[in-house]
């Protein structure tokens, strides 16, 4: 689908007043428990003022759109009719192409500037539909990614696989603390990469919360949780589906399944076991010493039935396949025949589809268990940052950053790095990663630049500093709530403060010495 | 947050409480009866002739006879005396059964509430109607919450002979089910026939996990009779009258002890009340 760029002038009176309406949103979502509003409501608010105001301001691009239209492999395709950004189609010839992009006569950067350019241009053979404005400014990929994996996690989750694994890791640990936290770690990493943070918390949490009280070790809960909570957005840097930063940022650097994970992995592990031992050492986790309390220990996890969730072993052993599958087609997606084309949304929705036929006839339990809130925060939240696209909002914030990458290499990125997990640690991570991967994008930063790094780190790991940055912080608080367990806004920001500089200082480093 | 809740009812029905067998430490029996020697002896002889597996030879088994039962309070100091681990006595004690059909006697009463022993009342010898001790070779134990119940298991397996067999029995009552459904019924956000199904398949799926674990524990333990499962929905005293008489029991055990409360708890009151003819252990 093709959005044909906007040329409008735009007054600065106009900016200034889409960047007030940008603060309000970003201060509403950083407000969002005070206020009682769940995200879509309030992203989708904004979203209806927004265009309201970008009509009768006439920024918005209105008019007929062209879809199905591809963008050709070299200039002999191109010869033929494109749209204009007013709506005329024209005929195109080779040459013209050709003279625009000559890379003789163009500097490294006006030719990324071009190629960014082209990029809107060379679509061609494309046919206009009539569409209402907001919908082209939705990335439909990234709806596809987020509804077709949650569909196929849920549906999967049934089989009892999740559980079976978290019961056998429970069990392998022999019931001491010490053992079990590393288990908890490792397996609250391994889930939120392959699964998503908040799901991975979820289910890690609530089988902390059984196994600690059964275990009568209560007073540990809160330190695991705690750990477990900041891991999982360590464990959300893993691959590009573990976050939906990763998928804005990834896919807006084109930076593949793989590609990712083998950039990102290092980090994770090194930041998982720094996490590790500094947790161990800050909440008193030990092991256990006497060979009564061993046996104790072992009796008390043995009483753990990690069959008991499996309702057909069948369908366990198909949910353990489709899950080796899905993740081994997602991280090759980009060299897969026909996959490549049709996209990671495609692949997830795919496979919930499959996973959907086990229960064809009761569908409707899934799809009222699909997180629409979360659904609908997105669409509205693309809406917005299209309007203040439009409204040259992200060119000025985007002046701003441009400023910040000129401090160079070193002080750029990791300003870039810092200034991202500052902000995402008071509000949501994805309008920031989403506003600043479209400015990155405009800037024409090369897909081989750090500074897309520096935004998934930054953005991933602010959600550490405090219990709003993140969805799964702020699932890990709602379990220690639910445990009775005292934790406030500061005392929060107080423990999690020592860890989340801890990551941020790695990261920088990391970002630094090895992805720039 | 409500898949938080999800997950966690997950994890908390996968933790099951694992039967571990309680070795029952049988060093002295006492016999509390309200008959006279020799009638007394000969009375204690057959109890030991109905029960070989309680204790070993080296047992050792006291009477306290008609003679030597004086007032409750003194009785009472008698048994602490003599700190039997087992008793066993009838219903009725110094009080003529045919007056009090349907009442235990103030000195059983007294010794329930008093004394943590476990007590196995017999069938009183005065009744002309009582049927004769017959060796036990059939026990069931019965609980209203089966899982966990590791003593009472424990000690219905101690009593039960190799070539005998063992019911575990745990009656949902339906009579409290069904009001719970009912105030369900009147919840809209509750689907009712869903809660109905998805309720009574975890009430009844905990004592079934239970009796699962006992069968694969006793046999661990070298036990050789077989282990019978009674998990049901119903209603508790009129049920176990049937099974009973449908299984022709020999011994019924159960426990008796509430914590809140100095009289039987739950449904041991209406049971031992009521079952005259069957042996009965109350723990």
């Amino acid at each position: 689908m093709l959005l044909l760029a906007n040329t409008t002038e735009v007054s600065l009176g106009v900016t200034l007043l889409f960047s007030l309406l940008l603060v309000g949103l970003i201060s509403c979502l950083a407000l969002e428990e005070k206020i009682h509003a769940k995200k879509s409501v309030i992203a989708g608010s904004f979203a209806v003022v927004c265009l309201l105001l970008g009509a009768a301001f006439h920024i918005l691009p209105f008019g007929r759109v062209v879809v199905g239209s591809y963008q050709p492999a070299n200039f002999e395709e191109v010869e033929g009719d494109y749209v204009e950004p007013d709506g005329d189609r024209v005929h195109v010839d080779v040459e013209s192409i050709s003279d625009q992009s000559d890379p003789d006569t163009t500097t490294p950067s006006e030719s990324a500037h071009e190629a960014h350019q082209a990029h809107h241009a060379l679509h061609v053979d494309g046919h206009e539909v009539s569409m209402p404005v907001y919908i082209p400014a939705i990335d439909w990929g990234v709806i596809a990614i987020i509804l077709g994996s949650s569909l196929f996690v849920d549906i999967t989750s049934r089989s009892g696989l999740f559980t079976w694994i978290a019961i056998r890791v429970t069990k392998l640990s022999k019931g001491d603390p010490l053992l079990l936290l590393i288990a908890y770690a490792i397996m609250t990493v391994v889930f939120s990469a392959v699964l998503n943070n908040v799901t991975a918390m979820i289910i890690v949490g609530s089988l902390t919360a059984v196994s600690l009280s059964r275990l009568a070790r209560k007073e540990l809960l809160l330190g695991f949780l705690l750990i477990e909570g900041l891991l999982t957005n360590v464990g959300g840097l893993l691959t590009l589906i573990s976050s939906v930063p990763n998928i804005i940022v990834g896919t807006a650097a084109n930076i593949s399944f793989v590609t990712f994970f083998l950039r990102a992995a290092p980090y994770v592990v090194v930041a998982t076991m720094a996490t590790l031992v500094m947790g161990a050492w800050v909440f008193k986790v030990r092991r256990l010493s006497t060979e009564a309390e061993k046996q104790e220990a072992l009796q008390l996890v043995a009483g753990f039935d990690e069959n008991d969730g499996i309702q057909s072993v069948m369908f366990f052993r198909f949910g353990a396949i489709m899950l080796g599958l899905f993740i081994a087609v997602i991280a090759t997606t980009s060299v897969l025949p026909l996959i490549s084309d049709l996209e990671m949304g495609f692949v997830a929705l795919a496979f919930a589809a499959v996973m959907l036929w086990r229960y064809k006839s009761d569908v409707d339990q899934f799809y009222k268990a699909v997180d629409w809130d979360l659904l609908g925060f997105f669409m509205a939240l693309f809406v917005v940052i299209n309007v203040m696209e439009h409204a040259k909002v992200l060119d000025l914030i985007g002046v701003g950053v441009a400023k910040i990458i000129d401090w160079g290499d070193i002080g750029g990125t990791a300003t870039v790095l810092i200034s991202a997990a500052g902000f995402s640690s008071v509000t949501d991570n994805i309008p920031l990663a989403a506003m600043l991967a479209k400015i990155l994008s405009s800037l024409g930063t090369p897909d081989s630049s750090a500074l897309w790094w520096s935004v998934i780190f930054g953005a991933n790991l602010g959600g550490n500093i405090t219990p709003i940055g993140s969805a799964s912080t702020l699932v890990a608080v709602t379990i220690i709530h639910k445990n009775e367990l005292e934790m406030s806004f500061g005392k929060f920001v107080k423990i999690a403060a020592p860890f989340a500089l801890l990551h941020l200082a790695l990261a920088t480093a990391y970002v630094l010495l090895f992805l720039r | 947050m409500s898949k938080i809740d999800q997950f966690e009812s997950v994890f908390k029905a996968a933790d099951k409480t694992p039967f571990q067998f309680e070795r029952m430490q049988v060093n002295s029996v006492l016999l509390v009866t309200d008959l006279y020697d020799p009638d007394a002896a000969e009375y204690g002889e057959k109890v030991r002739l109905a029960f070989p597996n309680l204790g070993t030879d080296s047992t050792k088994w006291s009477c306290l006879d008609r003679a030597l039962l004086p007032s409750v309070d003194g009785f009472l100091g008698e048994i602490k005396r003599l700190a039997p681990d087992f008793i066993f006595t009838f219903r009725n004690l110094l009080t003529p059964a045919t007056e009090h059909p349907y009442s235990l006697g103030v000195h059983l009463d007294v010794m329930t509430q008093a004394t943590d022993i476990p007590i196995l009342v017999l069938p009183s010898p005065h009744r002309e109607d009582s049927p004769e001790l017959r060796t036990v070779k059939r026990v069931m134990a019965i609980t209203d919450h089966m899982a966990g119940q590791n003593r009472l298991v424990s000690i219905a397996a101690s009593l039960t002979p190799p070539d005998g067999e063992l019911w575990l029995s745990h009656v949902e009552d339906e009579t409290t089910f069904e009001r719970y459904i009912q105030t369900i019924s009147k919840i809209p956000d509750i689907e009712t026939d869903v809660a109905k199904v998805r309720i009574l398949e975890q009430l009844l799926k905990e004592p079934r996990d239970y009796v699962n674990s006992c069968r694969k524990g006793l046999a661990d333990c070298g036990f050789k009779m077989q282990v019978h499962e009674i998990v049901t929905l119903g209603h508790r005293l009129r049920d176990y009258r049937q099974l009973l008489d449908q299984h022709q029991i020999d011994l019924l055990v159960l426990n008796t002890k509430d914590q809140d409360q100095l009289a039987m708890h739950g449904v041991a009151y209406p049971l031992s009340v009521e079952l005259r003819n069957t042996p009965l252990l109350l723990l």
